[in-house]
């Protein structure tokens, strides 16, 4: 019997032998030398060693295509995902700068000085599309341009008055200039919501960085 | 018992097995032979003997266990396992976990049982 006993087990410990051919050849000998020791040992400790006892030994022990799959480690899908790509991102300056420049850059260099906010807006990587979109319609020339409809407007339609201070209009009619307010303190009102919704979406992408 | 509800079951033995082992190990050194029978006097443990040894050679590699060779009564020498500091420090944190987790299922469970 025991040559059959031999041949059983010799045949799977080849198998495992098998299964295990792409690990490196240390875990390979130590996992193979363990099981060996194991089966060694159980054998020994059998009542009666005829052919079933051996096949129930190894069929305890286990598939060693099984044993294979334990070593290589859980299944793709436990792995971790991978880590989330890190945005690239500039120094955070230029983000505020974007947003300065949205808002009084058209004050401090007419009409250029917007539109470098409008370039640091698009190359930042901080804000989505529709963000960038919104800042950039909302509204073109920041502060430059409800000022620049004021002083406009006080020479065409006759309608003064200081900057912050009430709008006096000599020409058109009344509803006419209440239009006309509205429309300019909307123009004040928009840009700095729109930029103070800019900076509290990027405090809450920049918050983990 | 439905095919999915099989599936969970080996991966929940599979996630605590280690923690089963490490435990085993926790007062005693004990060699290969000797861990699994004790893993499979527990029914459901264990369902092929032979997918311990990948798991003690991982536990050896993440530093969880070491090992020694000793001289056997009979036979060739075993190697003996052991629990390392970091080893039992995480069999602590498990330990924590699993009282936790146990004790929110039973809550479920259980109660439903009895009604």
């Amino acid at each position: 019997m025991s040559t059959r006993a031999d041949a059983l087990i010799n045949e799977y410990l080849d198998r495992l032998e098998e299964e295990l051919a792409d690990f490196p050849s240390t875990r390979r000998r130590e996992l193979v030398q363990e099981i060996s020791a194991h089966i060694a040992e159980a054998r020994a400790s059998l009542e009666n060693e005829d052919e079933a006892s051996i096949r129930n030994l190894l069929d305890r022990m286990g598939d060693p295509a099984d044993i294979a799959a334990e070593a290589a480690g859980p299944p793709a899908a436990e792995a971790p995902p991978p880590p989330p790509q890190q945005a690239k991102t500039r120094g955070s300056g230029w983000d505020v700068a974007a947003l300065v420049m949205l808002l009084v850059g058209g004050l401090i260099l007419p009409v250029v000085g917007w539109f470098v906010g409008v370039v640091l807006l698009w190359t930042s990587e901080t804000w989505s599309t529709g963000e960038k979109l919104l800042g950039t319609l909302l509204v073109p020339g920041g502060l430059a341009l409800p000022l620049f409809l004021l002083t406009v407007g006080t020479s065409a339609n006759s309608c003064g008055g200081e900057v912050g201070g009430p709008l006096t209009c000599t020409g058109g009619n009344g509803a006419g200039s209440a239009a006309v307010t509205v429309l300019v303190i909307a123009l004040f009102v928009v840009p700095i919501a729109v930029v103070a919704y800019l900076a509290r979406r990027r405090s809450q992408v920049a918050a983990p960085a | 018992m439905v095919a999915t509800q099989d599936a969970l079951l080996a991966q929940m033995r599979r996630g605590t097995l280690q923690y089963c082992v490490l435990s085993l190990l926790a007062d005693e050194e004990r060699y290969g032979f000797d861990l699994v029978r004790g893993l499979a006097e527990l029914d459901g443990m264990v369902t092929s003997e032979g997918t311990i040894y990948p798991l003690l050679s991982r536990l050896r590699r993440d530093g969880l266990v070491e090992s020694n060779w000793q001289e056997s009564p009979s036979g060739p020498p075993r190697r003996y396992y052991r629990l390392t500091n970091a080893g039992r420090a995480a069999l602590d944190a498990f330990r924590l976990e699993w009282r936790r987790f146990r004790d929110a299922v039973d809550h479920f469970v259980e109660r439903t049982d009895e009604r």
